[in-house]
Parts: structure tokens; C-alpha cells; sequence
């Protein structure tokens, strides 16, 4: 159990938790806390817009990652783009496209799809208003910035996802599977996870 | 204002700041160059252009002499850390710059610092020296020598992740020989990779699939002595790997075990691991990276040259999943070739794949075609059809779909699509009984074929012609499409060709043209070669270019008496020729092909069998034997069979000069050797041999 409550801690990235954790029920973490404080600040810096911050730190923590995973780097150069349109920086994101993004069009076609749907922002003049808005949203920066993560989180042979809400999931599915066929000590109170008998 | 990229230092300017005499922009260019670089092919290619490697890899070389001197400072660690990641990038992915790093002289020194007792010099050193190793380019290294078989070890023991998949890694690149397999298996190497698989991380797991199919790849031996006489534990853990929730070493575990199983095909032979792997992989074709672009390859080596394989994947919807991705367009190149290789190979043996494949989106419409028999293949023509067919009445199809699914991959822009759309066109009408409807001579497919004749690329080349070689076996009168849009002309051009694997496929697919083709088209072939270029050709340097141009006029003489006159022309050129290639031929097929021409030949009138007679008597005086004795004594039942049969037609009891033959070969001795083999284990052969035989007795002979 307390195994994996370290798991949620550390795969959610509540670096500080994790420690607290550990000093109280002595439950090793499988991975080195201080790796956590770096994949949030990547994490961070993709939430807040600072995407070549973001390019800098994942290179420092590991530079196969990007170099690996071409899908995930042209996602964060497209966020970077993304980021020079909100700002009303023209010319730079014009020059960037060209520069930075039109090599990895070139390279693969459904690239170059996204990348036409991005540089068509400039073409309005209420973005927040036109077809392809919602990648101006601050969905579109949550959604790089876990892919960032899980990409991260890959690197370090750890799970993307934490097991205990999937153990959750499986068990309310369990219980209601059973709730058709049988009466059986059924657990009610998530929380305190006690065992109630069926009422006869 | 000119502005540089988002406040970015253009390349030239960083590169001059990397020789700078201030430690601290010194550090930031190179961290700089590593950030550009990372990720980007552009960059990497220009940075290198500029000659950023030897630069990159001279601060290396002078941080180790540092290290050295002034026991590990902070500074000196940062330059080692960030150059050894900037050379790691520019070798990954990208050979250019594997050469470049490998030219800097930077390998032996990366290999050094593998023992540095930092831990983040040590990981970034391991991964660019795994990057190095994931190219080709990477140095050999020397299995066989104790020491390097000792440093692997200490690799695969360590604790860090990135050291033991370096040398997982090495294996990968490395291990070649059956020697260099039994050398690691005698080290214990695949215990480690074994328990690697167990216990480790998952980049360590994935590392040691691979290597461990690198060490079994064709060595039934280890694979024997590593699983043990019960099947055991080990396979058990690959096997449960490829159910592994990662799609890369699920497709890792299945290219594993497919290893295992061509190797040693007596394991892994329960149908649920079979259908089991298909299933995986077919699965894994919806990844959309890497592993997705693999898995094709990897069905392609599982059920290559199997029939039990692919029947399994024909009912697992193989064919249906293929189309279904090709038909979603715009596929990375490297997985749009390998579906349609693995379409190719899906289609090479059975025919109820090929009628899958082509019904495809097909409509039916009502009527049924009644196709007549075809005309019973003579001994004497020569074309590769096969596999038999019974004919049976038959639903036509509107294939106009399928082809042009298969004409778009044949105008694709990278070559490995077009070779392969080729190949799969060429497994596809090996179908008889869709070449004698006439449905592939269409100019859909025809005129893209015939473009593909000039590709710059030789493979895609060889690969049209193989795929036109079964186009043109059409046996109705659709031939005249493939005269009309040049093919037949383009391919006495490409007979001509430097390449001899073009030579010798241009020939195959005149070969397949002129069988059972009637004498005008036959004539047209004949005008367009020439009896001075056959008779070259004939005499080619290249065995194989030799077999198919006996063979092409095996097949360009058969029918008509008028069309044995082609070997007369010029002063019997091309008949000289047949008569030396014959005396030295260098393997059996030679013999065959040329016997079966002077066979067709002497099947014309009296003037054409005495000149074959005067060609297998010449030279007789210098050899004791002649190469008809030579033949007849062969192992080769193909080649006795068209040997007897020459001698069939050269004392045929209605032709007048047929006693006086008859006479010549008795006392060349062949007609006793004949008489020896009424007993031939050979069906065709014993059937000849009486034939002879009661023609000789005809003749008196007792």
C-alpha cells in the first residue's frame, strides 16, 4: 500500500509530499527524488509559456529524449510558435516557422498538416475567435506539457500513469460488476476501505 | 532589424565562441550548439558543415587532460558533460555525423571517460558512445579478445542504466559471426541479458531483446543450449514480454522470438504463440512512431516463405489491416514500404491471398465469364509459372481499385515505396488465373511500370522488371499494350545495361513476353534485339545474364518454322554462340536453357537438324567426350530430360536424315549411354529415353 502511494506521489511529481513521506513511513520512492523537482520545472515552464526554457531543461536532464522523439520535439517548437503568435511577435513567428518548422514539415506529413493549421492563426484577426483557436487555449499548453512529462517519465523506465487510480477504476468496476450477480462484503467508504457485510 | 532567430547566435558566431578564452561563454556556446542541435536534422547538418565536430570534440580531448592534471573540477566536469552530449547528438540518428565524430578522433577518448568518477560524465559519455554504436559506422568491436569480452561484462554489470545498455548496445551493432555468438554465450553474456530481462529497467529490457536476437540470429546451437531440452524459463520470459504493456518491447519480444524461430523452426511451434505473434504485430501497426513503422518488417520475417504462417494471417484479417492503413494516406515511407512488403510476402505462395488482396473494395457485378482452357504449356517454351491452377469458372472483378492503390505506391517519391509496391505487384500476379483474364496488362499499371524502367535507383529497376516479367506471361491478346507503351523497346535497352542484375531481369521479363506470343510481336523482338546483341548477351560474363538469354530464345524459336530462322541470321551467330556457351557451361541451368533451344531448333526441317547435329559434334576431336554425354550423365533430371529430348527430335523416323544421325550418335556413344538409362529415376527422362529408343529401333537398331 505504501508502495503505492509513493507511486501516485512521485508519478503525479508531489516532489515535497514524497519526501514527507518517506521520512514517516521509510517507503523508498523507485526513482531519485530530485529528478522529480527537474520533470516539474520542465513541466512548469511549458504550463507558463516558456518553451525554450523547457527544450533547455529536458536536454540538460536527458538529450536523447528529444533527439528521439520527433513527434514530441515538434510539438514544443509548435508550442514555442503558439507562443510567438499570442504575443503579436509577427515577424519572429513567421521567421521561426520558416527557420525551425518547415524542415520537419518536410519530413513528415502529418507535420506539416499541424503546421499549416498553426500558421493559419496569423491569417485572423479575433484569433480567439477563428477555427483553429483552441491551440491559442491553455489546453493546448496542458496537453504539450504532459506529453513532456510522460515522455520524461518514459525515459526514466517509470510508468506514465499512477496505478492507484487505475486500481480505483478496477475495483468500483469490480464491485459493480458483482452488484448484478452476488451479495458480498462490499467496500463503501473508499477512504478507510472497510469491508461492510451485505445487508440480508 | 535583421533579427536572428528569436535572439538566437547564427552558427558561425557560436562556433567562434567556442574557442573562447573566458571559461564561462566557452560552456554556454557549447550548451547552445548542443540545445540547436538536438532534435534537428537541419542543424546538425549545417553545424557540421561548418566544422563544429572537431571543435566540439577538442574541448573534450583538453577537459581529460584537466581531469587529469587538477583532479576534478566542477568546470571541467560541465565541459566534458556538455560536449560529450553535443557529440551524442550529432551522432544520433544521423551517419553524416557519426563519421564526423568518429573522424575527430573523439571515440577512444569517450571510451576513456567512461571510467571517470563522476556520474553525470559517465552517463552523458555512455550515451553518445550508444549512439555511435546505433550506426553502422560504428568501429568493429573485437569479441574474441579477452579483455574487450571482460570490459563488456563490467558494461553489463553496472548499475547505471545508460552503461549496461551500452554495452547491450554493442552486442546489437557488433556480433556478426556464429564464432562471435558462441564467444558471448561461452562468456556467459546472455545469462546477464537474461536476468536483465527479468529484473530490469525497461530501457534495459528493451537493450537486452535486442541483443539477444542479435546472438541468435541463425545459430540454432545457442539458441538450443540458451532455452535448454525442456523449452524452459528463458523463452517463457520473452514470450511474456511481448504481452508488455510498452509497444516497443512487444515488438522487440515478437522479432525475438521470430528470430528464435527461424533459426531453429522445431520451437515456438504451438499455433496460439503463432497466431498470438500476428496478432501482436498486426496490433502494433496502429502504433503511430517508430515501433509502428517496424512491426511491418517484423511480420514480413515471420511469415515469409511460411504457408502454414500465412494462412494464419489470412484469417487474422492481415490483408484487410494492411489496406485499411495504406488507404488512410499519408504514411511515413518506411512503414508504407514495409506494408506493402508485407503484402508482398502475404501473397507470394497462396492464391487465396491473392484473390483477397485483389478483391479488396471490389464490386461484384452479376455475370460470370466462362474462361476456355488455356493451351497446354509445351516441354519446350520456357516461362516461371507457377503454382499450377486449376481453372474454374470465375467472377470477374472490377480491379480498378486495388490497382490503383498499387500504380499511386508506384509513382511514390521514395524509392524503397516504389521497389516495394513492385514486389508486391510482382507476389500478387503470380496468379495465373487473374494473367490469363488479362487483368494486369492495363495501362494503369503497364505505363507506371514501364517509367519505373529509367529509375535512378537499380533496385527499383530489378523490381519492376520482376514485376513485369509475370505482367507480360498474359495469354490473351493484351500483349500489343505493352509494345504500344514502349516496354518491349525499353527492355532491349535494359539489356544493354552495366548492371547485371538488370541485364539478366530485362531479358527474364523479354522471355516471359515472347512466350506463346504470336510471330509478328515475336518478329518485332527479334528486329529490336538483334542477332549480334543476343549473341553477346549470350556470351555474357554474368552466369545468370547467360541462363536468360538461352532461355529468351528457347522461347523466341518455339511454334513456327519460320521463327527457327532467327538463329540463322548472320551466319548463324547466335547458333555458334548457344555451341561454345554449351561446350564450358558453368552450371547445370546454362546446359538446360541451351539444350531446350537446340531442341526447339531441331523440332524445324531437315537443314536445321543437321546443323544442330554438326554443333554437338564439334570439337568433339580435341575432348574425348562430348558435352552430350556430360549432360546425359548429369544430376541434374532437368537438364537429361532436355538433353533426350534434342535426341527425340534429331532422329525423328519422318525426317530422311535420320539413319545417318542416328549412325553418328551410336558411334559417339551416345546412344548406348541413352540406352543405360531406361531405368532413370526421372519420369520425364525414362518417357524420352523410350522414345529414342523405339526410334532407333525403327531404324534397325537392336
Amino acid at each position: 500500500m505504501n508502495k503505492l502511494v509513493m507511486n501516485f506521489l512521485v508519478t503525479e511529481g508531489y516532489v515535497e509530499a514524497a519526501e514527507k513521506f518517506q521520512m514517516e513511513s521509510g517507503t523508498e520512492p523507485d526513482i531519485d527524488l530530485a529528478t522529480i523537482t527537474d520533470r516539474m520545472a520542465v513541466k512548469k515552464a511549458v504550463q507558463s509559456g516558456n518553451v525554450e526554457d523547457a527544450i533547455e531543461k529536458v536536454n540538460d536532464l536527458n538529450p536523447e529524449i528529444l533527439d528521439t522523439n520527433p513527434q514530441l520535439f515538434f510539438h514544443l517548437q509548435q508550442q514555442r510558435l503558439i507562443e510567438l503568435i499570442r504575443n503579436g511577435k509577427i515577424e519572429e513567428a513567421l521567421e521561426f516557422a520558416q527557420e525551425e518548422l518547415a524542415p520537419r514539415g518536410e519530413e513528415n506529413q502529418s507535420f506539416l498538416e499541424e503546421l499549416e493549421r498553426t500558421v493559419s492563426l496569423l491569417a485572423f484577426e479575433d484569433v480567439s475567435n477563428c477555427p483553429v483557436g483552441e491551440l491559442l487555449d491553455i489546453s493546448q499548453r496542458l496537453k504539450t506539457a504532459s506529453e513532456v512529462n510522460a515522455a520524461i517519465l518514459t525515459s526514466q523506465s517509470h510508468e506514465k500513469d499512477p496505478k492507484l487510480p487505475s486500481l480505483l477504476k478496477m475495483l468500483i468496476w469490480a464491485q459493480n460488476q458483482l452488484d448484478e450477480k452476488a451479495a458480498y462484503p462490499r467496500i463503501n467508504d473508499l477512504s478507510n476501505a472497510t469491508l461492510e457485510d451485505p445487508t440480508v | 532589424m535583421p533579427s536572428a532567430t528569436v535572439n538566437k547566435p547564427r552558427p558561425s558566431e557560436l562556433l567562434s565562441r567556442l574557442t573562447s578564452a573566458e571559461p564561462e561563454v566557452k560552456v554556454r556556446a557549447l550548451r547552445e550548439v548542443k540545445n540547436q542541435i538536438i532534435g534537428n536534422r537541419t542543424k546538425k547538418l549545417s553545424f557540421l558543415k561548418l566544422g563544429a565536430v572537431p571543435a566540439v570534440a577538442g574541448i573534450l580531448a583538453d577537459s581529460i587532460d584537466d581531469v587529469t592534471e587538477n583532479n576534478n573540477c566542477n568546470n571541467t566536469n560541465n565541459f566534458l558533460v556538455q560536449s560529450a552530449a553535443a557529440l551524442g547528438s550529432f551522432a544520433c540518428g544521423f551517419d553524416a555525423g557519426v563519421q564526423a565524430v568518429l573522424d575527430a578522433g573523439a571515440f577512444p577518448n569517450l571510451l576513456r571517460l567512461l571510467a571517470n568518477p563522476n556520474e553525470k560524465v559517465v552517463d552523458a559519455v555512455a550515451r553518445a558512445l550508444r549512439m555511435i554504436y546505433q550506426s553502422k559506422l560504428a568501429p568493429k568491436y573485437d569479441f574474441l579478445q579477452q579483455k574487450n569480452m571482460e570490459f563488456l561484462i563490467s558494461l553489463l554489470n553496472s548499475e547505471k542504466e545508460t552503461v549496461s545498455g551500452l554495452g547491450a548496445s554493442i552486442i546489437t551493432r557488433s556480433c556478426e559471426t556464429n564464432l562471435e555468438q558462441k564467444a558471448l554465450f561461452d562468456a556467459g553474456i546472455l545469462r546477464k541479458l537474461n536476468s536483465l530481462l527479468e529484473g530490469g529497467s525497461l530501457s534495459q529490457r528493451d537493450a537486452s531483446l535486442e541483443s539477444l536476437a542479435t546472438v541468435f540470429r541463425n545459430n540454432p546451437e545457442v539458441i538450443s543450449k540458451f532455452a535448454g531440452p525442456d523449452i524452459g524459463r528463458p523463452l517463457s520470459s520473452i514470450i511474456d514480454l511481448a504481452k508488455d504493456r510498452y509497444p516497443r518491447t512487444r515488438l522487440l519480444a515478437c522479432m525475438c522470438l521470430i528470430v528464435i524461430r527461424n533459426a531453429s523452426p522445431h520451437f515456438l511451434q504451438d499455433i496460439g504463440i503463432k497466431t498470438k505473434l500476428i496478432h501482436i504485430l498486426l496490433e502494433l501497426l496502429d502504433d503511430p512512431g517508430q515501433v509502428g513503422d517496424e512491426a511491418p518488417f517484423a511480420f514480413s520475417s515471420l511469415i515469409a516463405q511460411k504457408e502454414d504462417l500465412q494462412k494464419l494471417a489470412l484469417e487474422a484479417n492481415a490483408i484487410d489491416k494492411f489496406h485499411h492503413h495504406i488507404k488512410k494516406g499519408s504514411l511515413h515511407p518506411r512503414r508504407y514500404e514495409g506494408i506493402l512488403l508485407a503484402l508482398a510476402d502475404m501473397c507470394s505462395k497462396l492464391e487465396s491471398c491473392r484473390t483477397k488482396f485483389l478483391s479488396l473494395q471490389v464490386c461484384f457485378f452479376s455475370g460470370t465469364n466462362y474462361l476456355a482452357q488455356p493451351n497446354q504449356v509445351k516441354p519446350w517454351s520456357h516461362s516461371r509459372l507457377w503454382p499450377p491452377m486449376v481453372f474454374t469458372q470465375q467472377q470477374s472483378l472490377s480491379l480498378l481499385q486495388v490497382l490503383n492503390l498499387v500504380a499511386d505506391a508506384l509513382t511514390d517519391y521514395n524509392a524503397g515505396v516504389r521497389a516495394a509496391a513492385c514486389i508486391c505487384l510482382k507476389s500478387v500476379t503470380r496468379s495465373i488465373k487473374n494473367l490469363s483474364a488479362g487483368y494486369f496488362m492495363n495501362e494503369t499499371i503497364v505505363i507506371p511500370l514501364v517509367q519505373l524502367f529509367l529509375d535512378p535507383s537499380t533496385s527499383v529497376q530489378v523490381a519492376a522488371l520482376g514485376a513485369t516479367s509475370n505482367i507480360v506471361v498474359d495469354f490473351t491478346t493484351h500483349k500489343s499494350i505493352f509494345v504500344q507503351c514502349g516496354g518491349m523497346k525499353q527492355l532491349v535497352q535494359l539489356a544493354k545495361s552495366m548492371e547485371s542484375s538488370v541485364r539478366s531481369n530485362a531479358l527474364w521479363a523479354l522471355k516471359n513476353f515472347v512466350f506463346q506470343a504470336d510471330n509478328r510481336l515475336k518478329e518485332g523482338v527479334f528486329s529490336e534485339l538483334t542477332a549480334s546483341l543476343l549473341s553477346s548477351l549470350i556470351r555474357d560474363p554474368e552466369p545468370s545474364v547467360q541462363e536468360q538469354a538461352l532461355a529468351l530464345v528457347r522461347n523466341l524459336v518455339d511454334g513456327c518454322i519460320n521463327l527457327i530462322e532467327f538463329v540463322f541470321a548472320e551466319d548463324g551467330l547466335i547458333l555458334g554462340a548457344i555451341g561454345r556457351q554449351l561446350q564450358c557451361a558453368s552450371k547445370a541451368e546454362i546446359g538446360i536453357q541451351g539444350m531446350y533451344a537446340l531442341c526447339n531448333v531441331a523440332s524445324g526441317n531437315e537443314f536445321h537438324r543437321e546443323a544442330v547435329m554438326q554443333l554437338l559434334f564439334t570439337q568433339m576431336g580435341d575432348k574425348n567426350q562430348s558435352f552430350v554425354v556430360k549432360f546425359l550423365q548429369s544430376n541434374d533430371s532437368q537438364l537429361r530430360t532436355a538433353t533426350v529430348w534434342t535426341i527425340v527430335n534429331l532422329t525423328c523416323p519422318s525426317s530422311p536424315g535420320a539413319p545417318c544421325r542416328l549412325e553418328k550418335l551410336r558411334n559417339a556413344g551416345i546412344v548406348s549411354q541413352i540406352k543405360n538409362m531406361v531405368n532413370d529415376p526421372c519420369v520425364d527422362v525414362k518417357l524420352r529415353v523410350r522414345t529414342v529408343l523405339e526410334q532407333s529401333m525403327a531404324f534397325g537398331d537392336n
